[in-house]
């Protein structure tokens, strides 16, 4: 480690960093614009200058800007020496010549970047006194506002939407002292992670369209930890409150999952929580009134479970896993479903027994940043789960830019020599799937092909790679080719990446995805493999091995009790079937928080807590086990966690406590002890005793503001603090001042880092782990010496039934997904229905685009307009999956298409 | 127990005697002292009939401020309930819309602005804080009430009157303070 001189102070530093992240890592205040951790430097603002000198006798020294200058053994430097500060002044001042006096307008005030860094250069007075420069502001779309006056110029915002997610449409225009960040013209920004401009631009140019409906400041948030629930990614976020509604999810850095970065889908997807349409009273059903308290409810529920009748429990892959483990808990294991249909439970249950065999390792998100050749088989991840889309971008960028720096000396986080050296070139990256993809543009070699030619092509490729398995019979030669050009990469990778994931509806996709992995897997070689899965808990009830509710319905007569936690089924299998199930339940008790379909067929309703409300675990499709807190509590209604009424309903049963005795880790810990292969859950946060000497956490700021007057308009005497039970955080402003434990962090904040970039303070090394450990217990770990039991079972291809079409979802990253569809922003984007055909086939059909066509499955119509794909492989139909009020469809089965009579008639 | 400071005194704890007991020189005593502020200068004064001078700086009652054209000044910005030591003050932003040009003054504003004056030590901090000059202390007291709900004042207690369509009751609401400073100007 090179030795350094700061100030005349030694420090052992990290070689290969430069010096800005040295010195925020060695906890040093040094301001700066340009520079962001995960893009890299370029140098632009001068913000960031320093004085380096000679050597150890010279006085003089000159300026360099850190961000551009690399650790040197013996360095010397000043940070704090009278002629860099002046500089730094001189700086900001520039800067803020043309900036407006806007921060009691401005969005970002109370989490501004430039306000900071402003007030730790100590420019405090404007000598400027002429016109400012103004621009137009755009329409950027329902998420982001756009106020351009507040640029400074730095040019992050095109960085990271341009160079780090790819996206198209912004970019920078103009010139001089007139430089524009926007769109060539108005309209919704095109990329779905767009909302990270809210916390990359240092300024509030770019703010949260969402939160300017209900606009409070950071400092008046009650914040706590919480984890996405949109996708199986986990992605950490923060969720803030004020007056008993969510007010905004901000980024929660977690170096291993999300890292600075979180999707439009998870950025603005929170407003289910408020919605009109929340369940808060328990309602039993044909009686006056229906809304009853909870007295009654205890009573009436206490005469459903006692008499001995059979209970069935029906799981939910959104609900966390306290509130599952407590419902089969309460039902029996025996009795203990999930709500997805036969083929999806099926598809998890695969994908869950081959990760926990522990033949290969499945990769956080910062693992496959690193990745040096990546196949995606299958799986649109773009829509099912962006962030990861967004992390094989990056593992794509990193392999050329290592490829390109192999022969210079280079540092990789010289962004725009890297950028200049690396120029077109890309890693590998094979993408197979129906249709298009955003990420086909950075692809090396594409396939758009039927799940089965896609399955049969990841059997070929793992064939290559280790004949001892299995040849495909009668392989198409376009195929082969195919096959043979991925194996031949992904041997020459050191770490390569294989994801896949049930989207399909194909069992041997999953498999072929393994076989890969599996036969990669040499001594120096350590392949990855990552599923997706459907939503943000599937893995738990993969894990729990629980059959899929149809499998129940033989069992229900009119003495079950069927109990269905937290979802719609009518989200999971089509109309008819879903009714024909609900007619056979004569006592249906559902807990939900929004009503749906399902709410509506309820004998007894009771009102479950969002995230918001409650405190729960969710596992990711890495297995990593990960707490969201409870961010306020609810002051209407009877809102509360599904695995507090479970254990209230235990107690009816066995006539002893009152319910209240068990607190989330209680749970994991009988979780344990009951189904060892969550063992290790336990330690995923820490018990509701623990303090800091002496000290809970506090969720919200020491600045919050108006604690004696929000609620005084209610009763003038103010009622005694709200005392948590469940989690070490506090619901008032008191409590341990300092840093928290990385999993226990309800907001960043650091003295004179008010904005999130105050994350720095909160990390080992700028950039990388979090201060003790990045948050998550990872259950399903690789073990070594694990055989790996390939799959040899390759599918025989069936001719398609004459004049049948194979159904398959298409998914949307905006609809697809069941609450953020809530938001009405998110709502704005969502497609319209259609029925999907590829261009060959519907001109065989003879339909033209947009006509309402007709699609007949399982003896069920629909009626859609028609909308050519043209990079869809003939065959296949495809819907959109689960936008708000359509039905469901049996995915995977054959169905036939005819033009619409009813369209025509029109 | 060791002292926290050496001021302590060590007290003189022998017991009473009879006559101490009977505390009838205490109890003439104090009525001695009560006799003599027949005398003196009374402390009180007939409110509301006499007032009582105020200093030029007193704090008064908030009053939310409009400019010339009597739009609301306020942001909702909340900088003011962020320095309030008693946090008193909370509000709600909301955003203007088109055509409310003639009511806010910026495109944020305050939808719910309250203050409870029961908690409210007149300290001045939320004044001083304001950047849009749109709160300030006048040098009306806080009137009593009997309900302590009616202390929690809210935006129609405590916005000025509009100054185009209520010049008279904008006049008297400024103050004699701010009258004075425009005379002088
Ligand atoms: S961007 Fe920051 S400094 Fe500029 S007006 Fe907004 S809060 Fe103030
Ligand atoms: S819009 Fe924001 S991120 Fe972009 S250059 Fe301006 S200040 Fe920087
Ligand atoms: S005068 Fe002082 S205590 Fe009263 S509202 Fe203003 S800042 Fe708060
Ligand atoms: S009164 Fe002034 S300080 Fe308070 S919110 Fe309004 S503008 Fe901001
Ligand atoms: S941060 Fe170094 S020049 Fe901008």
């Amino acid at each position: 480690m090179p030795t350094i001189y700061i100030d005349n102070k030694p420090y052992e530093v990290k070689a290969g960093k430069n010096l800005l992240e040295t010195c925020l890592t060695l906890g040093l205040d040094l301001p700066y614009f340009c520079w962001h951790p995960a893009l890299g430097s370029v140098g632009a603002c001068r913000q960031c200058a320093i004085t380096l000198f000679k050597d150890k006798e010279d006085t003089q020294g000159r300026i360099v800007m850190s961000c551009m200058e690399p650790v040197k053994e013996g360095a010397c430097i000043s940070v704090s020496n009278a002629t860099a500060k002046a500089f730094r002044g001189q700086v900001i001042e520039w800067l803020m010549t043309n900036h407006p006096h806007d921060c009691p307008v401005c969005d970002e005030g109370g989490c501004c970047h430039l306000q900071d860094m402003t007030v730790m250069t100590g420019h405090n007075y404007r000598r400027y006194q002429y016109k400012k420069r103004t621009y137009l502001n755009q329409y950027l779309g329902p998420l982001l506002n756009h106020e351009m006056n507040r640029c400074i110029q730095c040019y992050r915002c095109v960085r990271f939407y341009k160079d780090y997610a790819g996206g198209e449409d912004l970019n920078v225009f103009a010139a001089h002292h007139h430089v524009y960040f926007g769109r060539e013209k108005d309209g919704i920004l095109q990329s779905p992670f767009s909302g990270n401009l809210v916390e990359v631009c240092p300024t509030g140019v770019f703010t949260d369209k969402t939160l300017k409906q209900h606009y409070t400041r950071k400092w008046d948030l009650t914040a706590a930890p919480s984890v996405c629930q949109h996708c199986s990614l986990g992605c950490n976020t923060t969720a803030g409150e004020r007056y008993g509604k969510i007010r905004s999810i901000t980024n929660r850095y977690n170096g291993a999952v999300n890292g600075y970065f979180l999707c439009d889908r998870g950025r603005f997807g929170y407003e289910f929580v408020n919605d009109e349409n929340r369940i808060t009273q328990p309602l039993i059903r044909n009686r006056v009134p229906e809304a009853v308290d909870e007295q009654s409810l205890m009573d009436h529920l206490k005469l459903l479970l006692t008499q001995s009748r059979t209970l069935i429990g029906i799981g939910s892959s959104r609900a966390s896993v306290e509130s599952n483990f407590a419902l089969r808990q309460l039902v029996g294991s025996e009795n203990f479903y999930q709500g997805v249909s036969l083929d999806e439970a099926a598809l998890g249950k695969l994908i869950a027994s081959i990760l926990q065999s522990g033949a290969v390792h499945t990769p956080s998100l910062k693992e496959m940043e690193q990745a040096d050749a990546v196949l995606v088989l299958g799986e649109d991840i773009w829509n099912t789960a962006p962030i990861m889309a967004l992390s094989v971008r990056q593992a794509v960028m990193n392999s050329a830019a290592a490829n390109a720096l192999q022969q210079t000396s280079i540092a990789g986080w010289h962004d725009a020599a890297v950028r200049e050296l690396v120029q077109d070139n890309k890693g590998f990256l094979a993408n197979a799937g129906l249709t298009a993809s955003p990420l086909d543009d950075i692809s090396t070699c594409t396939l758009h092909a039927t799940p089965h030619d896609i399955a049969v092509m990841g059997f070929a490729i793992a064939h290559a790679i280790h004949p001892g398995l299995p040849e495909v019979p009668q392989l198409n030669n376009e195929l082969a080719a195919k096959a043979a050009q991925i194996a031949k990469a992904l041997q020459q990778a050191k770490r390569p990446l294989i994801i896949s994931g049930p989207s399909c509806y194909n069992e041997a996709m999953i498999k072929a995805a393994f076989d890969i992995a599996g036969a990669l897997n040499t001594g120096e070689r350590k392949a990855m493999l990552s599923y997706v899965l459907p939503a943000c808990n599937s893995m738990t009830l993969a894990m729990m091995q629980a059959p899929s509710f149809e499998k129940s319905i033989d069992r229900i007569n009119d003495n079950t009790v069927v109990i269905i936690l937290e979802q719609d089924l009518y989200r999971s299998i089509p109309p008819a079937k879903a009714n024909a199930f609900f007619n056979r339940c004569k006592n249906l008790i559902v807990l939900d928080s929004l009503h749906n379909g399902t709410t509506e067929k309820a004998q007894v309703l009771i009102p479950a807590a969002t995230m918001a409300e409650a405190d729960g675990t969710l596992i990711n499709n890495e297995g990593r086990a990960q707490r969201y807190y409870q961010v306020f509590v609810p002051t209407t209604g009877m809102v509360k966690e599904s695995w507090k009424w479970f254990w209230q309903m235990r107690s009816l049963q066995t006539s002893s406590g009152n319910g209240l005795e068990l607190h989330p880790n209680d749970w994991l810990t009988k979780l344990e002890k009951t189904l060892p292969q969550f063992n290790g859950i336990s330690r995923v946060s820490y018990p509701p005793e623990f303090r800091i000497h002496g000290q809970a956490i506090p969720r919200e700021p020491h600045r919050y503001s108006g604690r004696t007057a929000m609620l005084a308009n209610l009763a003038v005497s103010e009622p005694k603090p709200l005392q948590d039970n469940d989690s070490p955080l506090s619901f008032t402003m008191e409590g341990y001042p300092n840093r928290p434990p990385a999993s226990l962090i309800p907001f960043f904040w650091a003295p004179g880092w008010n904005s999130i970039q105050s994350v720095n303070k909160y990390q080992q090394e700028t950039g990388g782990a979090l201060s003790g450990g990045d948050p998550g217990i990872r259950l399903l770990e690789q073990k070594t010496g694990t055989p790996t039991a390939y799959f040899t079972d390759i599918p025989e291809a069936l001719p398609a039934p004459r004049n049948k079409w194979l159904l398959l979802p298409a998914y949307h990253i905006f609809g697809s997904d069941e609450l953020s569809a809530y938001s009405a922003a998110i709502r704005e984007l969502c497609p319209e229905p259609y029925i999907g055909l590829s261009t060959q086939d519907t001109a065989e059909l003879g339909i033209t685009d947009g006509k309402n066509i007709t699609l007949v499955a399982e003896g069920e119509e629909y009626t859609y307009p028609l909308k050519i794909q043209e990079h869809l492989c003939n065959g296949i139909v495809l819907l959109p999956a689960g936008l708000p009020g359509m039905p469901a469809l049996t995915w995977g089965s054959w169905a036939t298409i005819a033009p619409s009579l009813k369209n025509n008639a029109v | 127990m060791q002292a926290l400071t050496n001021r302590a005194k060590p007290v003189d704890r022998k017991p009473m005697t009879f006559v101490e007991r009977l505390y009838l020189w205490n109890i003439f005593k104090g009525m001695l002292i009560t006799f003599k502020h027949i005398f003196k200068k009374k402390a009180t004064i007939n409110y509301p009939e006499q007032q009582r001078p105020f200093s030029p700086v007193f704090r008064g009652l908030h009053v939310l401020n409009r400019d010339e054209q009597g739009r609301e000044r306020c942001t909702a910005c909340g900088l003011c309930a962020v320095a309030c030591p008693a946090e008193a003050i909370t509000m709600e932003a909301a955003e203007r819309k088109e055509g409310e040009e003639n009511l806010y003054r910026e495109e944020k504003y305050a939808a719910k602005y309250e203050i409870n004056m029961l908690r409210c030590i007149f300290c001045g901090l939320c004044e001083e804080a304001c950047p849009k000059d749109a709160i300030y202390l006048s040098e009306t007291f806080a009137p009593a009430n009997y309900q302590r709900k009616g202390l929690i004042y809210g935006k129609p207690d405590l916005l000025i009157p509009d100054p185009v369509t209520q010049p008279e009751e904008y006049k008297q609401a400024l103050g004699n303070r701010a009258n004075k400073q425009q005379q002088a100007n």
